[in-house]
């Protein structure tokens, strides 16, 4: 039997980061999005694409058989090969079936990675600018839904933010600091997809989408993606970057539903924050920098109380505090999160995880001293939850 | 506006899975019925073929009072379906009956900005088509 404490931490390291072009990328698919940044992923580790034996990847909803069609393109056989169906959770997951699949000696290095096309998609045509749809129709809901004007993630994540507004006396003001904190970093990002400054007065003046979220309470729509490759901590110890441990990941999912329970208010996070936690041995106190799954501000602010760095309910005063910001006690999202660097479902919080565990970046966009990141997964139907716990070697 | 347009512009209707048109019949004759358990004797929704909370297999559809407050609610302001066009700012609720189980649906018959968690709210029916009603909720 294995013990996770005992026999998957520090048994793997990431050793490879890449992300392809960000942002607006007309006339490219989702799928050369992600093989570009695997390229990158696979030219930053040194190795050769023939030292790949595995890919773990989730594909866009409308592509079927992802992992064999990324393959394909990438022109190799691998032991280990699949996808995953977790939403914005399954980037994370992708890396904890790699550790495992390592761990049980059925592949020795595997490649993750995701890239979508949601920007070229949402803006394909003005019929598709007004559905803001990136699920295909087949997959939405026929009832129960539509009948009643009630579309997209936007309004089930501000479920959430209401009734987290109504226990705790949580305010608009309080998400604005998440959004004015992410472009903060964006700025630091020549990568990122937003270039110009967001002040409060700003945030507060845009339009709203579905109240309580305004404009700059949602993430971005992003053409995008990101890569990153694990080896066994070993094979790490002999390649180009300094590795980056895997010192502990774990999942949750709601199944019940985000309307059954608490769930819109104490989620997923929870409990996979602790299981990963319980495998890194560690606790919130311990960690340096986060990546918060931030596909909406209020997402930030309730995983920040899940995870343990402050309470149900304080999360508003955490945020409020300063705390994400470069030199805060928590600097978050620190290349610009899914609201100001492009959302790319979380993998692209796995890519600055790794990478602020190297010390490899300026000044200006590196977490000081930081020996331990917390990246967190969120999605599916808002009930899917992963976490992982990086650090240095 | 040509037709294809205008055809498209039409709010889109339930269509249901086999499992509730059941509660569809039910709504059309303004009745609010849900899945009732006859082994362990609670409601559950949506409908489905056995119980969440003990996966009996035994079970009927029962009428509900129609009572129940919002669990949560938020507004649309942006239009995402041109049908939607003049109805925003508009809410869309989630209701949680006195019976336990919770139902997306309109809070009608207010003004967005009266709307609260915890608000006491009554079925209502609106007969969208001349065969389909849709169950939605008015402050009590």
């Amino acid at each position: 039997m294995i013990d996770p404490s005992r026999d998957l931490r520090d048994a793997c390291a990431i050793v490879g980061a890449g992300h392809s072009r960000l942002g607006r990328v007309p006339s490219v698919s989702s799928l050369d999005l992600l093989v570009e940044a695997m390229r990158n992923a696979i030219t930053d580790s040194g190795m050769s694409v023939q030292d790949i034996d595995g890919i773990v990847c989730r594909g866009p909803d409308d592509i079927y058989s992802h992992h064999q069609q990324i393959g394909a393109r990438l022109g190799i056989n691998v032991k280990f090969s699949t996808s995953l169906d977790n939403g914005g959770a399954s980037q994370i997951l992708a890396v904890a079936i790699a550790a495992m699949a390592i761990k049980a000696g059925m592949a020795t290095t595997v490649i993750c990675g995701y890239g979508r096309d949601s920007w070229s998609r949402t803006h394909s045509s003005e019929e598709a600018r007004v559905k803001n749809q990136t699920t295909p129709d087949d997959q939405l809901p026929k009832e129960f839904a539509p009948e009643y004007g009630y579309f997209g993630a936007v309004a089930a994540h501000a479920f959430g933010a209401t009734r987290h507004m109504h226990l705790y006396g949580t305010t608009r003001e309080q998400f604005g600091a998440i959004a004015v904190a992410c472009r903060e970093h964006a700025l630091r990002n020549p990568d990122a997809q937003m270039k110009k400054p967001l002040n409060m007065a700003q945030y507060h003046e845009a339009p709203q989408i579905v109240a309580p979220f305004g404009l700059y309470d949602c993430s971005l729509r992003s053409d995008g993606a990101g890569a990153v490759i694990v080896t066994s901590r070993e094979r790490a110890r002999d390649l180009k970057q300094p590795p980056v441990l895997i010192k502990g990941f774990g999942s949750y999912n709601n199944l019940r539903g985000w309307f059954a329970d608490d769930n819109m208010v104490t989620t997923a996070a929870k409990k996979s924050g602790e299981i990963a936690y319980g495998m890194a041995g560690l606790g919130p106190d311990d960690v340096d920098c986060a990546q918060i799954y931030d596909c909406f501000t209020y997402m930030v602010l309730t995983q920040l109380e899940d995870y343990g760095f402050c309470k149900k309910g304080e999360g508003g005063d955490f945020v409020a505090s300063g705390a994400l910001r470069m030199g805060g006690r928590l600097p978050t999202n620190t290349s610009g999160g899914q609201l100001s660097e492009a959302h790319v479902e979380g993998m692209l919080q796995v890519v600055e995880g790794a990478r602020q565990m190297r010390h490899t970046y300026p000044a200006e966009r590196q977490v000081k001293d930081a020996e331990i990141a917390l990246v967190s997964g969120h999605g599916g139907n808002q009930v899917c939850h992963s976490t992982l716990i990086l650090g240095r070697a | 506006m040509n037709e294809p347009a205008r055809a498209k512009a039409a709010k889109p209707l339930p269509k249901p899975a086999p499992e509730s048109v059941p509660y569809w019949e039910a709504a059309k004759q303004h009745r609010l019925e849900l899945p009732k358990c006859n082994a362990c004797g609670k409601f559950w929704f949506p409908p489905s073929q056995s119980c969440p909370h003990c996966l009996a297999a035994d079970f009927a559809f029962t009428p509900v009072s129609g009572r129940g407050k919002v669990f949560s609610f938020v507004t649309f302001h942006r239009v995402y379906h041109p049908a939607f066009a003049g109805e925003v700012p508009y809410v869309v609720a989630l209701v949680e009956l006195d019976e336990g189980p919770r139902l997306l649906s309109n809070v009608v018959g207010v003004t967005p900005d009266k709307v609260t968690c915890e608000m006491p709210v009554q079925v209502v029916f609106d007969d969208v088509a001349a065969d389909v009603a849709v169950p939605k909720f008015k402050p009590v």
